[in-house]
């Protein structure tokens, strides 16, 4: 909203002392920020922020009125000499609720027709061009320094009654910004006997509106319900100053004077001649009083407030005291909508106070401290494990395309439960099933920007549509998804370059899963995931990525230090097994194989075998590879002879000559 | 001595001797010279002593005096570089036993937790002393969680769809607008349990989304982080109290909070929190756009109806509330000019903004 600082002190003069940055500060101190200060015009403009509770503040007056409660200030009285109503010149039917107050003139105007300089002035300043109509400009100025939106009608287009009526669906009316509006029965319009003339509230209409050639105008100040003048603003998307400030609460109690004022300044302005005036309905009742509760204001304030300081303070601010037996109550005035319980009355009297008084307090630990959650420390952890291992933790939006997401099996019908319906566009319009699409999309634009190696990771929820269940259509399963790509290595003369984009760059992936403690089966089945795999294409060969559901992973140990294990003191010993085996050979079933046997007979003093060296070379016999198996044996107990440790050895050989290895020579 | 006794491709060796002896770089080399001047077959000097066995024999005395001074000269001269070679040799390998630290060395892969995910870690060990726990709520939300809890009335413009994420199929599901609706989750859990726990606190983070077009301060999915305490006679001094601890725990021990009333349909009163510029310390610089104070959160005490929504009496329970953006403190704190960065995950802007412990 924008206030001239020279408008603001002529309601209220008091503030002709305070410097403009002193006045900004103290709008901001009573919870009206300054955004800006435009002092390109000779005089101060201000864009104060106004919160969507205090449609009361949206005018000069308003402003001032708040100023002068928080400064114990008088306001300036307003030049309005009260009208004498007479009978009504032509019926005004208020047939809805919304419009429970309709004060009405008709005025014939003079010859010599001008807005004032300075008005037009004034008006240029709040961004309204003054058309130097005197009936139109005279209502703009209104509205901008009292807050009270009015409307004048050329009295000459109208025929028969005024009504304030709600629509008939379709009903047309051609507002004033010459578009044509079709209706609906939630719209409230003033009309006269031949159709909708206005739109109660947000705008008047094109065939009655006031020109240079207008002789006769009837004024329109009244007061509508503030959501019906929402929900029209809204559904029309006519955001207009009038509909500002009576979806946000006009002051009922100012309508009348709004049309004193009005006709005031076209008697002066334009010479014009009052007709007649009169009201149709009544100022409805105000808000019901609020109970003063003296123990929830000390609560919430933190301290002990007086009682007659408190008080005080309320009356600063327009309510009223109305004494019952045993309790006090508060009535808030016409123009404050926004208060209606014992903790707005709190606020009031805090923020007149200043929040800076409010004292500062740690509350009291009542109960005790809840762990923090499995699910959150576990999250915390990986990303944490995984960055000490070298990767990077992104974080992608949580809707897709869904022509680029090619989730793989994920059917097409049930994507469409988790697509959205009003997305941003379509390209952000599926909730993903998947992180890694994004995922191998960020891979793929590091390498562009030239990264030699891309470690990247994302823990994320993903979504799974269950339509078939009603309290979670759509289940968010928190997911971990990795990926590796480029090449390793190569940055110093002790580490040698590896491809992770290469055939056996996978292992990585699947060591730095086994670093997380991701179970076996959950790394084998890694394969049938959908987009798991092979970054960048089969013939284009980035690096590798999979993604494996959170609850896959083992939570942290409940245990502060884990359980005691012995382990041996005797001396373990190593032998080393050079295989020729087929190129075809799996290495689980040979390894499973032998290391069923050699534990059937070698027992506890079993404790390792693994492959520590492969070797494919045109020198080994076609169809070949040489495989270096490593087996460890350690007795709990005793020292091993080298008699059994040969014979557990040639245990294990045997197995894997049955399975078609051969020793190596 | 006679030159014309010695033959003159000898006395050519002579002469061309001092330079060979240098040229020679390794023990090798000068083996191989050894061999051409004094070696027992083939070499200088055994022509020479042929060439005095056959020489008559008054020459001889003479001849034999020259050829003795000659190999005399010859050998020592070979000795001697030959020492120096080798002490060259022994010095080489010492070098070869040790390595130039200066050489690059292998460091260890550098990961990095993202900027966002390490503030709200860090947020939850600000709260942690207070006792405050993590309590976190699904993205895609019911319109009563999101806002018929909240007191939002029915017809708030953050309502539309021109705010709020819809899905296509569930005209009641949304993608929560805020971590806010988590108040409502945990209100509902455990109001019935208030009693025996003594009251609730916990922080609430999470990610959530808003109609808004991607650009340099906007972005539709961001992130929050949410707080709550609802125990007895809790009022505005105590959310003072509790932001003054936080943000003095945040920013070092000169932080400072000012409140300054707003409006939010969920708490009354309303505040909105500023701290005192942490780039700056007050004295006025380009990011709290020389106000000394940059805004950092909302809040405020919890609205009886809210209270109420989930069953709770407000006339025994009171409580407060505040939420943050993630982003907007990020941003601050790191002065990261374009909101976007955090969403690209260039590897190069997550490893500079993720500083691990």
């Amino acid at each position: 909203m924008l206030i001239e600082i020279k408008a603001l002190r002529q309601e209220l003069p008091g503030l002709c002392d305070i410097e403009p940055l002193a006045l900004c500060e103290l709008l901001a101190s009573l919870g009206f920020p300054v955004d800006a200060v435009d002092t390109s015009n000779g005089t101060s403009v201000l864009e104060v922020d106004v919160t969507a509770n205090r449609g009361d503040v949206l005018s000069h007056r308003g402003l001032a009125r708040d100023l002068a409660a928080k400064l114990d200030m008088e306001l300036s009285a307003l030049p309005v000499t009260t009208l004498r109503e007479g009978a009504a010149l032509m019926p005004v039917r208020l047939e809805s609720e919304a419009c429970p107050l309709y004060a009405t003139a008709i005025l014939e105007l003079g010859k010599a027709q001008g807005t004032p300089t300075e008005v037009q002035v004034f008006l240029g300043h709040m961004g309204a061009n003054a058309k130097n109509l005197p009936p139109v400009d005279a209502s703009n100025e209104i509205l901008h320094r009292l807050g009270h939106p009015t409307h004048a009608f050329d009295a000459d287009t109208l025929q028969g009654a005024l009504i304030v009526r709600w629509a008939r669906e379709g009903e047309k009316l051609v507002t004033l910004d010459g578009v044509e509006r079709t209706l609906t029965q939630q719209d409230l319009v003033i009309a006269d006997e031949a159709g909708a003339i206005a739109l109660a509230g947000v705008m008047g209409g094109e065939s009655t509106k006031v020109t240079a050639a207008t002789k006769r105008v009837l004024l329109e100040s009244a007061f509508f319900d503030p959501r019906t003048v929402r929900a029209t603003a809204h559904r029309h998307n006519l955001h207009t100053d009038a509909s500002y400030r009576f979806g946000r609460g006009a002051d009922p109690a100012m309508a009348q004077m709004a049309r004193d004022l009005l006709v005031q300044r076209l008697e002066a302005w334009a010479g014009a001649k009052l007709v007649g005036a009169w009201t149709a309905g009544a100022v409805p009742p105000t808000a019901p009083p609020i109970p003063y509760d003296q123990t929830l204001l000390e609560r919430v304030a933190g301290e002990p407030i007086p009682r007659p300081e408190a008080l005080a303070l309320l009356l600063r601010l327009g309510c009223q005291m109305a004494p019952e037996p045993g309790c006090l109550q508060v009535v808030p005035p016409s123009w404050r909508h926004d208060l209606s319980i014992a903790d707005d009355l709190a606020e009031e009297i805090l923020r007149l106070r200043g929040y800076d008084q409010i004292p500062s307090a740690l509350p009291p630990l009542e109960g005790a401290p809840e762990p923090l959650s499995k699910d959150y420390l576990k999250r915390r952890r990986l990303a944490s494990k995984l960055a000490h291992l070298g990767f990077c933790q992104t974080v992608t939006y949580g809707f897709v395309d869904p022509l680029e997401s090619q989730e793989g099996n994920a059917q097409v019908d049930e994507q469409a439960w988790r697509t959205l319906k009003n997305p941003l566009g379509e390209e952000y319009s599926l909730m993903r099933g998947t992180l890694l699409r994004d995922l191998r999309d960020t891979v793929a634009l590091n390498l562009d920007r030239g990264a030699r190696e891309v470690r990247l990771f994302e823990i994320a929820p993903v979504f799974v549509a269950q339509p078939q269940d009603a309290t979670t259509p759509i289940q968010e399963r928190w997911t971990l998804a990795l990926a590796w790509a480029g090449e390793t290595g190569g940055e110093d003369p002790l580490t040698p370059v590896r491809k992770v984009s290469a055939l056996a760059g996978k292992s990585h992936l699947i060591g730095v899963l086994k670093a997380l403690d991701v179970p076996d089966a959950a790394i084998l089945s890694f394969e049938r995931w959908p987009l798991a795999g092979v970054v960048g294409g089969a013939k284009n060969q980035l690096g590798w990525q999979f993604e494996v559901p959170l609850e896959a992973i083992p939570d942290a140990a409940d245990r502060v230090i884990p359980a005691f294990k012995a382990f041996s003191r005797f001396p373990s010993v190593e032998r080393d097994l050079s295989l020729l085996v087929k190129l075809d050979q799996g290495y689980r079933p040979l390894a499973d194989a032998m290391t069923t046997k050699v534990r059937t007979s070698a027992r506890e003093a079993f404790q390792d075998l693994r492959c520590v060296d492969v070797f494919r070379h045109k020198s080994l016999p076609e169809g070949r590879q040489a495989w270096l198996l490593r087996l460890r044996f350690q007795h709990p107990a005793r020292t091993l002879t080298s008699e059994e440790v040969d014979g557990w050895m040639a245990s294990a050989l045997d197995v894997a000559r049955s399975l078609g290895a051969e020793l190596r020579g | 001595m006679e030159p014309s006794l010695l033959p003159i491709d000898i006395l050519d060796a002579q002469q061309g001797f001092p330079k060979a002896l240098v040229a020679c770089k390794d023990l090798d080399g000068l083996m191989r010279l050894k061999g051409v001047y004094i070696g027992r077959e083939g070499s200088h000097s055994a022509r020479l002593m042929e060439l005095l066995k056959a020489a008559p024999k008054e020459q001889k005395r003479e001849l034999g005096g020259a050829i003795n001074v000659l190999k005399n000269a010859w050998e020592e001269a070979l000795k001697a570089r030959q020492i120096e070679l080798e002490e060259a040799r022994r010095r080489l390998a010492t070098f070869g036993n040790t390595w130039d630290p200066d050489l690059p060395p292998p460091i260890p892969a550098r990961g990095a937790m993202h900027p966002l995910n390490q503030l709200i870690d860090r947020l939850v060990d600000v709260f942690r002393p207070l006792g405050y726990h993590v309590e976190e709520g699904p993205e895609i939300e019911t319109e009563a969680h999101n806002f018929d809890g909240l007191n939002i009335p029915a017809d708030h413009p953050a309502r539309g769809s021109a705010d709020t994420f819809y899905f296509e199929k569930y005209p009641e599901l949304l993608l929560r607008t805020h971590t806010s609706p988590v108040q409502v989750r945990t209100l509902l859990r455990l109001a019935p349990h208030i009693e025996e726990k003594g009251g609730i606190r916990f922080l609430a983070p999470g990610r959530v989304y808003r109609k808004d077009e991607i650009d340099p301060t906007h972005s539709p999915m961001f992130h929050q982080v949410e707080g709550m305490l609802v125990g007895h006679d809790i009022g505005m001094h105590h959310l003072k109290g509790t932001l003054a601890y936080a943000m003095k725990a945040l920013f070092g021990p000169a932080a400072e909070v000012r409140f300054r009333p707003s409006y939010f349909p969920f708490v009354e009163p309303g505040c909105e929190v500023d701290v005192r510029c942490p780039l700056c310390g007050g004295s006025g610089c380009r990011v709290c756009k020389q106000s000394g104070w940059v805004e950092l959160l909302g809040a405020g005490l919890v609205h009886p109806n809210v209270l109420a929504y989930a069953g709770i009496d407000s006339n025994i329970w009171s409580g407060f509330a505040f939420g943050m953006g993630v982003e907007r403190i990020a941003m601050m704190v790191s002065q990261t000019p374009d909101l976007r960065l955090f969403f690209e995950n260039d590897q190069r802007f997550l490893k500079t903004m993720g500083g691990l412990d």
